[in-house]
């Protein structure tokens, strides 16, 4: 087209819209409604995946590093590995907590000892219940907190005092607090590491490291992997129990919200088509009588096109802006936190609206074909 | 005559009738099938959890302290009690048996590898396998874990139910094949596979006490846990090991339940009888512990709190994101339905315009196309609903892998919605169309 | 010289319904020609036929040295842009567009637009200063002006008006036809459809038709020699 031929497009073009502008209102709100409810979805969907990640952290630790096992006496192995899993910036570790079993005695009962780090721990296994308080610092020497089956055998509360025995060193313990787990920790007597260590007297040893890795599953199978390549002579091992269902149940939202976006873009397009099809029958009479004048098809199809997508990118825009604000909420009722942008979704949402429009345009698509005679004489 | 002037004027023009109903069945279908997918992914997802294995853990109620490090327990072997594998078959009798999924009962018993020879007994060679015991003349002393992989319960009402660690721990992996049932067979720890060199195939022979057994290897199991340095039995095996028929220790139960809310976490006994019925009809787990409580004597059960939950605090949240989606989905249909509608009565401004020439009063109008619009409702609603069936069940299968159940009473909520949208959708331009003059419609502008 | 206008033995069915058969005429360059007959007789027909609206069924008709019952789709749209100018009956102006940018249009489908020229088109139908107005401000004889310079701002070969009066009250026709005499004494070759004898009068020639056959091609005698 040259230039003046371009300027009178775009001349019709303005015309075309402001004639129809009615029409046109509709059809816009219809797809920015549909843009907006799918932009937010679309990064909810983007975040959501992250969220519940995060959520399955709290459901304990996905990779155990220990010594090889061989029989049944639980070999060691040096704390100072420690440092050389958390010393080095590894931001996919949420939480590492060492751990060394004690077997003791309290009285003539046999009972084990667990130490660890609780401040650690606290943030791995969220569904351990506290009745009375927990210990928050890792180097706490006085108080422990009991399992309730421990608690029950040796008539346990908060604030009562248990010493126990391990060979010929003891120490005297201030219960701080009862906990129950749903598993081992139930009969055992958890303590910081240090009093672990002292007491079994095995300064700077551990049985076992529980860490807490974000990330998919293939992520934590390669920061697994190497892992095991640094540590020689440990093994690391992922946990499989949670892998396998965090990995279906992020497929099954992930399939959920795709397919209501994909129904609520099919309903915009209906929308849409509702408005274009009424427009179609508005304009039949000017394109007969453009086809007349000797307008090429394409000529006027350009036209019409143009507007569906000026239609998109507009609706797209504002459905967008709208989105950001549904995604806010959203998130803050689900999740507690707000859900945080995602920038692709932003062309998407536009190509997503843009499609919407062009489809919906189909009625103004099928006036290419209109005959001329017919309706300039069907008046 | 109301009526005559409402089917004639539904009766013509069809082609424009039969878009305005194929919109609204469309924007129902969509209601339909996300309601009927909402109202059911909690279920499904559920069941999704049920990957995570046993959330119940039953014990006998009079056992002594366990010590356990790593999942090993180091009581010697008579300390403790133990519970009757007789009773397990009253496990599917309670009133949620349908949402008991399965169970597997566990009996460990310490043994020595007393000897074990490979497939075949191959002579030996260079690069030949050796099967080695511990260095130093020690021998290897292990668990043998006894229990269920696919076993067939008696239930007390007649039927049988098949159950195992299949249930419990599903995500345990097997090289090779589970032991059958009784058989004299077992698995080896991928652990302990690797420090004796076991193969599938191998025999190997276990010892406790005055007692031996020598099982066929049917596979290499790995789970992440204790048992990869253990030997799994069918739990006959182990139970005569122990010299303990028909007994087990510990039994794993994985049940659907209901998210854990402040209702379920009461004190059973401090309800009044109302609470206590709802709450025993509901699957929480506090009411399913209880009435398992109720039909085995002498057991304990506890949430396995790690499974339960995660469980519960990750499906709640699902479950909010999944109805706020759903609807997102029903506020698009009906925005859709809303559109057609009002884009079709601003098409028949002509006709109100005629109508009101010919001397009708705006009330007429307004009730006359209120009728036909409530009609297409109708017509839409019904077929939408019956499209969005079968959407549904083309999205459950999708997603799910399973059809969602058919709720009928969305039937009347499908048409109800539909009248009420598609009415509020043709309020406003009809309200607009009845004010207009009808003079300059008629003369063609 | 070559008629501009060629037909032989053309005929056109729509399904069953047989609208033209066995029409054969010519047209000089430069005639007035008025198409007459009564309702249904098939005169629409034959000037859609004409503009390239519409196929024949079969005959041939040659316009400018063109076969246009052959041509395609596009060479059609070519051809309705270069050589043919339209005047409808309902004037048939975009309603958003102003009479200027009504000219335009057909200068857009044509080639190139070029505003002044549309403004000298205008100016010489009489209507220079109203081409800011959009249709809806013009009367009906107004906008039927709008129209003509439309139809010839393309400098067409053959200017077809299909009842171009029909919509008009008497001092609005006068006007027209006083535009439309201005043409024929201009060069232009014309063809009208009609059902008033008044402006079959006017014609140099009148080809009338009954039931879509060709009844008759007449010389109208005219009142008073060098009419103008």
């Amino acid at each position: 087209m040259t230039p003046r031929s371009r300027s009178m497009f775009w001349r019709i073009f303005r015309q075309l819209l402001r004639a129809s502008r009615g029409r046109l209102i509709v059809a816009l709100i219809a797809l920015s409604s549909g843009a907006a409810i799918s932009s937010a979805l679309l990064n909810i969907n983007l975040d959501a995946e992250q969220k519940l990640t995060h959520e399955f952290r709290t459901l304990g630790a996905n990779v155990v590093v220990a010594p090889p096992s061989s029989g049944s006496d639980a070999a060691l192995a040096d704390a100072a590995i420690m440092d050389r899993i958390v010393g080095p910036p590894a931001p996919q570790i949420i939480a590492a907590a060492p751990y060394l079993y004690v077997a003791a005695n309290s009285g003539a009962q046999p009972v084990i000892l667990a130490g660890t780090w609780f401040d650690q721990v606290a943030k791995m296994n969220s569904w351990w219940k506290v009745d009375g308080a927990w210990i928050a610092s890792r180097d706490d020497r006085l108080h422990c907190l009991v399992g309730q089956a421990a608690a029950r055998q040796f008539g346990l509360a908060p604030g009562s005092k248990i010493d126990l025995r391990a060979g010929e060193r003891n120490v005297s313990l201030t219960v701080s607090g009862i906990i129950t787990s749903g598993g081992a920790e139930d009969s055992q007597i958890v303590t910081s590491l240090d009093i672990a260590q002292n007491l079994a007297g095995l300064p700077g040893r551990v049985s076992l490291i529980q860490l807490s890795v974000s990330g998919t599953p293939p992520e934590i199978e390669t920061f697994t992997s190497h892992l095991a390549a640094a540590l020689p002579g440990l093994e690391v091992r992922p946990v499989r129990q949670l892998a396998a269902a965090e990995g279906s149940i992020l497929a099954r939202i992930n399939g959920l919200i795709l397919w209501t976006i994909t129904l609520i873009l099919v309903l915009t397009t209906l929308g849409v088509l509702a408005s274009m099809a009424a427009l179609a029958m508005e304009r039949s009479r000017d394109v007969g009588l453009m086809k007349a004048l000797g307008g090429s098809v394409e000529r006027i199809m350009h036209l019409f096109l143009a507007e569906a997508a000026a239609l998109g990118v507009v609706g797209g825009t504002i459905g967008f802006a709208i989105g950001i604000v549904l995604a806010r909420w959203i998130g803050g009722r689900v999740f507690g936190v707000a859900i945080s942008p995602r920038w692709p979704v932003f062309p998407a949402t536009i190509a997503l609206a843009v499609g919407v429009a062009l489809t919906g345009a189909l009625p103004l698509r099928l006036l290419g074909r209109v005959r001329p005679a017919e309706i300039l004489r069907g008046e | 005559m109301f009526l005559r002037i409402v089917s004639d004027s539904f009766m013509r023009k069809p082609r424009r009738k039969a878009l305005t109903a194929a919109a609204l069945a469309l924007g129902m279908a969509v209601a339909t099938a996300t309601l009927e997918v909402a109202l059911d992914v909690g279920d499904r997802l559920a069941h999704e959890f049920r990957s995570l294995g046993a959330n119940l853990l039953v014990t006998p109620a009079t056992d002594t302290l366990p010590l356990e490090i790593g999942g090993v327990d180091y009581r010697p072997v008579d300390a403790g009690a133990y519970l009757p594998e007789g009773d397990l078959g009253k496990l599917k009798t309670i009133f949620w048996r349908n949402n008991v999924i399965g169970f597997a009962p566990f009996l460990d018993v310490p043994v020595e590898i007393a000897a074990a020879s490979a497939r075949g007994n191959q002579a030996q060679g260079p690069g030949s396998r050796k099967i080695v015991r511990e260095t130093a003349g020690e021998t290897v002393r292990e668990t043998l874990i006894g229990t269920w992989y696919s076993h067939t319960v008696a239930v007390p009402d007649g039927s049988k139910f098949v159950t195992g660690v299949s249930s419990t721990d599903p995500w345990w992996h097997v090289d090779g094949r589970w032991f059958s049932d009784g058989a004299e067979e077992s698995l080896i720890g991928a652990g302990l596979a690797h420090r004796t060199g076991l193969r599938v195939g191998d025999t190997v022979t276990v010892r406790s006490g005055e007692r031996a057994h020598t099982l066929t290897v049917t596979g290499i199991i790995s789970t992440g846990g204790r048992e990869d340095n253990a030997i799994l039995a069918p739990l006959q095996v182990a139970q005569k090991l122990a010299g303990r028929p028909s007994s087990y220790r510990r039994l794993l139960v994985s049940a659907l339940t209901k998210p854990a809310d402040s209702f379920s976490e009461r004190d059973p006994t401090k309800m009044t009888p109302a609470d206590y019925d709802r709450w025993y009809c509901s699957p929480y787990i506090s009411s399913i512990s209880h009435q398992m409580q109720q039909e085995l004597p002498g057991i304990e059960v506890r949430a396995i709190r790690q499974v339960a939950e995660g469980e519960g605090r990750i499906l709640t949240r699902v479950g909010s994101l999944m109805w706020l989606v759903t609807f997102a989905a029903l506020f698009a249909a009906a925005l859709a339905v809303g559109a057609t509608s009002a884009t079709t009565v601003l098409e028949r401004r002509s006709e109100i315009g005629l109508m009101k020439a010919l001397g009708a009063s705006r009330r007429a109008v307004g009730l006359f196309f209120l009728a036909e619009q409530l009609l297409l409702a109708l017509v839409g609603g019904i077929a939408g609903y019956a499209i969005g069936l079968e959407l549904a069940r083309v999205l459950g299968i999708g997603i799910f892998g399973i059809a969602p159940t058919v709720r009928l009473v969305l039937f009347p909520i499908v048409l109800v919605l539909a009248a009420v949208v598609a009415l509020l959708g043709s309020l406003v331009p009809l309200e607009h169309a009845s004010r207009v003059d009808p003079a300059p419609i008629l003369r063609g502008e | 010289m070559a008629p501009l206008v060629q037909v032989e033995d053309l005929e056109k069915r729509f399904d069953a319904v047989r609208a033209l058969g066995h029409v054969s005429f010519e047209v000089e360059s430069g005639e007035w020609i008025a198409i007459m007959g009564p309702s249904g007789s098939g005169k629409t027909t034959l000037i859609n036929i004409l503009g390239g609206l519409e196929h024949p069924t079969s005959g041939r008709v040659v316009v400018d040295g063109m076969e246009i019952g052959q041509l395609g789709e596009r060479e059609l749209t070519r051809y309705r842009s270069d050589k043919i100018g339209f005047v409808f009956q309902q004037f048939h102006l975009v309603p958003y567009l102003t009479a200027l940018e009504n000219v335009m249009l057909a200068q857009y489908f044509h080639s190139i637009t070029d505003e002044k020229e549309a403004a000298e088109a205008l100016r010489r139908v009489g209507l220079g200063d109203r081409r800011e107005h959009l249709p809806k401000q013009l009367s009906g004889g107004e906008q039927q002006r709008v129209a003509i310079a439309r139809a010839l701002i393309n400098h067409p070969k053959l200017i077809l008006a299909d009842e171009p009066t029909g919509n008009l009250d008497e001092e609005n026709e006068a006007t027209i036809l006083h535009l439309l005499r201005d043409l024929h004494s201009a060069g232009h070759t014309i063809l009208v459809v009609t059902h008033s004898q008044a402006i079959g009068n006017l014609a140099d020639r009148r080809i009338e038709l009954e039931h879509g056959r060709l009844a008759r091609i007449s010389v109208p005698v005219r009142s008073g020699a060098g009419s103008t």
